[in-house]
């Protein structure tokens, strides 16, 4: 073995007998390189010699007896009960169960989204904030408002849809916003309902509002709100409750969220 | 190892009474060489408080090509007489090695021996045991 390098050599000295049982690469490769040598094919010999008069060796009665349970120590099989109850296994479970929550909602939000959302929920929260006192004392019909919008404000399509048209109103304002622009803001006697009517987004490129059919609803923080899209314009019915307590104001059925 | 079946036993029953404590403990055996390694210290521990042999320096010499021949000629015991008179670590290792059962990755872990030192114990081993041979059958050596 003079022709192989140190570390080959030093590999090929503990060579397993069974050429099979080599347990790595680079044990291999020692023995490959050995077997190009005389002492090598002679070490080898002399292993397999040895090794067959060691399994020649008898065994006493006695000592056969000791190993009759040679699996007695080997350890307990884990059920799939104690395997899934194991702290780590636990652990990323409920992690697993956690993103796949959280991806589904996100997943949910941006299948519900229409534009105007982020502005329709800043709008929740301005209702939720607004005093009572903030309006302008207005007793009229929901509906007729459009002029008083037009002609005082040159807010051209605020129309309140038919669904709240005949609703009787105790106050107005309009107010500007940074984000949704010129929006007014109608309180209602009933239910303590307010309307919204601000401008629809509009298109990066071709500049058309970006509309969507029907009603959508909304919620933040306990106030629900149907919003409505028309001739440019987002309409919002904002009460402070669930679903259920717009739902009968709605003549056709909005897209569940 | 022990040179005595009722040591040998003892030091058997020892290891798996620790392995039952460790595993009633919740710590059990990290893998089955565990067995071998604690009951490999425990003959160490048993052989050092016993009569300790005369290590003289062993005639060494290269392989013959006739070693098979002679290595028939033996009796295992014979075999087995040699190689627990060697001293440690080269016993254990020439023991483990010629069982054909681990890799050499396997004794070193049992060992706690580094590559070189189980190589240099089993080459030694070999040619000691090559020159002990042709002493001991001396026919079958004659080339």
């Amino acid at each position: 073995m003079k022709r192989l390098s140190r570390g080959l050599r030093t590999l090929a000295d503990c060579a397993p007998i069974a050429n099979a049982k080599a347990p790595d690469r680079r044990m291999r490769t020692a023995v490959s390189r050995a077997k190009r040598t005389e002492d090598f094919a002679a070490q080898q010999s002399f292993d397999r010699a040895v090794a067959k008069l060691v399994q020649a060796t008898p065994v006493s009665t006695e000592i056969q007896e000791w190993f009759a349970n040679e699996r007695m120590a080997e350890g307990a099989k884990r059920s799939w009960k104690k395997t899934a109850l194991h702290p780590a296994i636990l652990a990323i479970g409920i992690a697993l169960v956690v993103i796949a929550v959280v991806a589904w909602i996100t997943f949910d939000e941006q299948m519900h989204a229409f534009p105007g959302t982020a502005t329709a929920k800043k709008l929740l929260n301005v209702a939720a904030m607004t005093r009572p006192s903030e309006f302008e004392p207005m007793e009229t019909e929901a509906g007729t408002l459009n002029d008083l919008f037009f002609m005082k404000y040159r807010l051209e399509h605020y129309d309140v849809p038919p669904e709240f048209s005949q609703q009787r109103t105790i106050g107005v304002r309009v107010f500007d916003d940074d984000e949704a622009g010129q929006v007014a803001q109608i309180s209602l006697a009933e239910k303590r309902m307010q309307l919204f009517l601000f401008p629809a987004r509009r298109d990066s490129r071709s500049g058309k509002p970006e509309e969507f059919e029907g009603w959508r609803y909304i919620e933040q923080e306990g106030w629900t709100g149907a919003v409505q899209a028309r001739k440019g314009v987002l309409f919002m019915a904002a009460v402070r409750g669930p679903k259920k307590d717009l739902a009968p104001y709605l003549t056709t059925k909005p897209q569940l969220r | 190892m022990t040179g005595e079946a009722s040591k040998a036993q003892d030091i058997f029953q020892d290891t798996l009474r620790e392995a039952a404590f460790l595993v009633a403990n919740r710590e059990p055996p990290a893998d089955r060489y565990w067995f071998f390694r604690e009951a490999r210290w425990r003959c160490l521990d048993v052989v050092a408080q016993g009569v300790q042999p005369e290590h003289a320096t062993n005639e060494s010499t290269e392989l013959s090509p006739k070693a098979p021949e002679q290595i028939e000629q033996l009796e295992p015991e014979q075999l087995a007489i040699w190689i627990s008179a060697a001293p440690e670590p080269q016993r254990s290792a020439l023991a483990l090695y010629y069982l054909d059962e681990f890799n050499y990755r396997e004794m070193m872990s049992m060992l706690g021996l580094k590559l070189t030192d189980l190589s240099r114990a089993i080459a030694s081993g070999r040619r000691e045991f090559q020159a002990w041979l042709n002493t001991t059958v001396p026919a079958a050596a004659s080339e």
